[in-house]
């Protein structure tokens, strides 16, 4: 720990000057490099639509030539992962398909956004059922939320120019966080049981109506051995 | 092992023969092994997430290199308990719920289960808001096919016909937005009427667009009708006779095309369909070709179909006044007691329907659509049951794509005309 | 026979078997019909106590109850009987009322020769939810019989492949559609996302369909066409 040596906010030290490619530091360099690859990256964006239901048919629309993302460089669909820069999850995704998209997410290779757009793939939407993921982001973790039912094109194409800001903000000093990525946690859920229970607790009264009458506790069988919230 | 002789007509390069001249000679035939039947098959899996299966269907394909010995269809990678949250709506809460099933064509759904639930509380809608009803059926049937007509295009190869068909699928937005704010999810009904009337103009701009479409329905059919490619693609492709698809259960246009005029518009009429004049396309072959040129001449039939309603248009009101669904007037409700007390009740039960089921088939754009509600006299269904054309269409997969190349399977399923949506629920 | 509720030591699930209803309650029908239909007429006197009870719901569709025991032969009369010739199976489907209440299976049928339809339904008692297949009748019923199964755990017996066909393969929590079924489903969130984590995605591939490719298999005769697909899947 030298005289020039800081601390910086939430550990680490920084030394005021430790060559062009100062660890912490911005440097003009740095910044210029961050700039073009930021440029290249966010304007050359390959969605990989994982469309699923009605979000996907306004995904369709926002690709098709009244809306057009093709003006964004968003033209080419990587229908592959491994070729994909920002998955866009478009719809409800059920249980049966959480491991299918947690596996196309495992393939993309990093840098990698993901988009979750509609308002069942940010929260489950209408369905509190018993198939649907109440948000997927309890599977994979998620850059920018889009509500509607469905969005917008214009909406997806907002979201979209959100994922270019944070894009644009990113720093290849911070790789090491942006793009840090557990091997081991590959094919596991990304949200811990307590978060899912916190994110996924029913909550309004649309859930616990019966069949028969108004606000009433959902009309059904409890046995102990139910392990329910 | 047998061996047989192969013999190649191809010479090698000259080179100098004995007498120092140039000579070509012919390479000596070999012995080459049979190849021996039964060799391997390679298992391939297509999907759930791949932009050739229209949504997450999973095929799973037993290969001989490239032809499809066997497929076996998986689905439920969208299923989202329709049905069971049904059971726990309201009749009037499932209206949006129906949206979301065939997310291509949402009005014919919204019309179709509060056609089942009117039948079964015995309620007869309005002229008006019949002839409103059948142009919103067929503007989706329109808008069904033109979403069928640019993904199968693109599944055989060719863009531009998608670019065109989503054009026209804008204009069809538009007038969606106009009439119910949404652009899809138009839960544009309720039982006993529609969530509003047409805004002013809306005819006239509806108009509009069915004396242009025809002119984006040839150039399309310019395209593709007569082009070789989809010819060689398309005919005698997923072949399936009248006995077998009536057995297999198929429905729509793809029954149409084996040569069986069954449409429920002209064999249960529904809203006046009798007194339309419209013909229903028949096909011979039951091939892929033959399924696209019956959704082509669908486009055009529903075409003349909307122009006939919009011509005949009643004026009077939408919803009709039935004191079982209709709520109170205002003024009403402000000065007498039992108009209060009614629209309280309607507004916080909401509306009852008598014990009973009801069955009710209609004519979707994918095929037969039947909503199967059953009640016990309560607001909410003890049962909701849609039986989704797509589901029965894809379960006949295995029998048409069998004995064909992998790239004949993808262009089944797309000539089948499925939305998952629906098939899972 | 693909997994059903009663199987393993994780059963009990149903309301009926965990003894929280009184099963085999007396079936929830409306009132008879007061005009006739062909069809049941010729039921009547072909069938005789077979037929069960004849309403008309919703002003002109006539529904009528069977004897599930009977189920095929009835069935197979109605499709192949040249005045009856309901050669379009419309769908299967079933209702359940709760409570203990018995499960209906309804068959919705359509004759293109005749232009009529019919609605024909069998109870099936909670403690005895078995009927026979109608998949030799009608290919219809293929997938929609499988739905039922997995849906409400109506066991069709005789149909080639009855395994579960919307909710995963192992799925564990029951049947949904059943009434006693809560909404969002007996385990928690968290427990739901751990499980369809959890597995491995070749897991989803049964295993007949793995065994494809791992030895030499005959190609069938063109003649044969694909006759044996539904009877090959397991």
């Amino acid at each position: 720990m030298g005289l020039n040596d800081r601390t910086l906010p939430g550990g680490g030290t920084s030394r005021a000057s430790a060559g062009i490619f100062g660890a912490g530091t911005p440097t003009f360099l740095t910044t210029k490099v961050d700039f073009v690859v930021n440029w290249a990256r966010r304007n050359s964006l390959w969605p990989m639509p994982f469309g699923t239901a009605c979000c996907a048919i306004e995904m369709m629309a926002a690709a098709a030539s009244n809306f057009d993302i093709s003006r964004f460089g968003m033209e080419r669909m990587s229908f592959s992962p491994r070729q994909a820069d920002v998955l866009i999850c478009a719809g409800r995704v059920p249980y049966k398909l959480a491991p299918v998209l947690r596996r196309i997410w495992d393939q993309m290779p990093q840098p990698k956004w993901s988009i979750s757009m509609g308002a069942c793939a940010s929260s489950g939407g209408v369905f509190d059922t018993y198939t649907m993921v109440q948000g997927i982001d309890t599977i994979i973790p998620v850059d920018v939320y889009i509500p509607g039912c469905p969005p917008r094109p214009e909406s997806l194409i907002y979201g979209l120019m959100m994922v270019q800001e944070k894009i644009r903000g990113e720093r290849l000093a911070e790789h090491h966080i942006n793009r840090a990525e557990d091997p081991a946690a590959a094919g596991r859920p990304r949200a811990s049981e307590f978060e899912i229970q916190g994110l996924t607790g029913p909550f309004g009264n649309s859930t616990h109506q019966n069949r028969i009458s108004g606000l009433v506790q959902t009309d059904r069988v409890d046995r102990p051995e139910d392990r329910l919230p | 092992m047998a061996t047989r002789t192969v013999e190649f007509n191809v010479s090698r390069a000259p080179e100098l023969g004995a007498s120092g001249g140039l000579s070509q000679a012919p390479l000596l035939p070999i012995e080459s092994p049979e190849p021996s039947l039964g060799s391997e098959h390679m298992l391939l899996n297509v999907g759930p997430q791949h932009p050739a299966t229209h949504g997450v269907l999973r095929l799973v394909c037993e290969l001989d290199g490239e032809t499809v010995m066997k497929v076996i269809p998986h689905i439920g990678y969208l299923h989202s308990g329709f049905e069971k949250l049904g059971e726990y709506r309201s009749w009037n809460q499932i209206v949006p719920l129906t949206d979301r099933m065939d997310y291509l064509a949402p009005l014919i759904y919204n019309c179709a289960y509060v056609m089942s639930v009117e039948k079964l509380m015995g309620i007869e809608v309005t002229e008006r808001c019949k002839v409103v009803r059948v142009i919103l059926m067929e503007l989706d049937r329109i808008f069904g096919h033109l979403l069928w007509l640019g993904t199968t295009a693109i599944d055989v190869g060719a863009f531009t016909p998608f670019l065109y068909a989503f054009q026209e699928r804008e204009k069809i937005y538009k007038l969606h937005e106009a009439l119910t704010g949404a652009r899809i999810t138009t839960s544009a009904t309720r039982v006993g009427g529609m969530m509003a009337d047409l805004p002013e103009g809306w005819a006239e701009a509806c108009r509009r667009f069915v004396d242009e479409l025809p002119r984006t329905v040839d150039e399309v059919e310019y395209l593709l009708t007569t082009n070789a490619i989809h010819l060689g693609r398309a005919q005698d492709i997923g072949v399936i006779s009248a006995e077998d698809a009536i057995n297999y259960g198929f429905t729509g246009p793809n029954l149409r095309a084996s040569g069986v005029p069954y449409d429920i518009r002209k064999d249960r009429p529904y809203y006046d369909y009798e007194t339309y004049d419209f013909e229903v396309p028949v096909g011979e072959h039951g091939d892929c070709y033959d399924r696209y040129l019956v959704r082509m001449d669908e486009i055009r039939q529903s075409i003349g179909i909307i122009k006939q309603a919009l011509d005949r248009l009643p004026g009077g009101p939408i919803n009709v006044e039935d004191p079982r669904i209709s709520l109170p007037s205002k003024t009403d409700c402000m000065s007498d007691m039992e108009s209060m007390i009614h629209h309280f009740k309607l507004i916080t039960e909401g509306i009852h329907a008598p014990a009973g089921d009801s069955w009710l088939s209609v004519e979707a754009s994918k095929g037969e659509l039947g909503m199967y509600v059953v009640s016990d006299g309560g607001t909410k269904p003890v049962r909701w049951r849609v039986r989704p054309p797509s589901f029965v269409n894809i379960s006949v997969l295995p029998k048409l794509a069998e004995g064909h190349l992998m790239s004949d399977l993808i262009m089944i399923n797309a000539s089948l005309d499925i939305v998952l949506g629906e098939i899972d629920r | 026979m693909a997994d059903s509720p009663s199987s393993g030591p994780a059963s009990g699930f149903d309301a009926v078997e965990a003894g929280l209803v009184a099963p085999d309650l007396p079936a929830l029908r409306g009132e008879a019909a007061t005009s006739s239909h062909p069809s049941v007429e010729a039921l009547r006197a072909r069938f005789g106590d077979a037929v069960l009870h004849h309403e008309i719901c919703s002003g002109d569709q006539h529904v009528v109850y069977v004897e599930p025991s009977q189920n095929f032969e009835i069935l197979s009369f109605l499709k192949d009987d040249e005045s009856q010739h309901y050669e379009f199976l419309s769908d299967v489907t079933a209702v359940d009322f709760g409570g203990g209440h018995p499960i209906q299976v309804v068959y919705q049928l359509w004759s293109l020769v005749h232009k009529r339809q019919l609605r024909v339904k069998c109870e099936l008692p909670l403690s005895g939810l078995k009927i026979r297949s109608v998949e030799p009748l009608w290919k219809t019923a293929d997938w929609l019989e499988r739905e039922v199964f997995d849906l409400f755990g109506v066991e069709f017996e005789g149909h080639p492949d009855l395994r579960r066909i919307l909710m995963p393969d192992n799925y564990a929590e029951g049947h949904p559609l059943r009434k006693d079924f809560p909404l969002r489903g007996r385990f928690s969130r968290a427990e739901q996302t751990r499980r369809a984590l959890s597995h491995n995605v070749e897991d989803f591939y049964i295993s007949a369909e793995m065994e494809i490719g791992r030895e030499p298999q005959v190609i069938p005769p063109a003649s044969e066409g694909s006759a044996g697909a539904f009877e090959e899947e397991r």
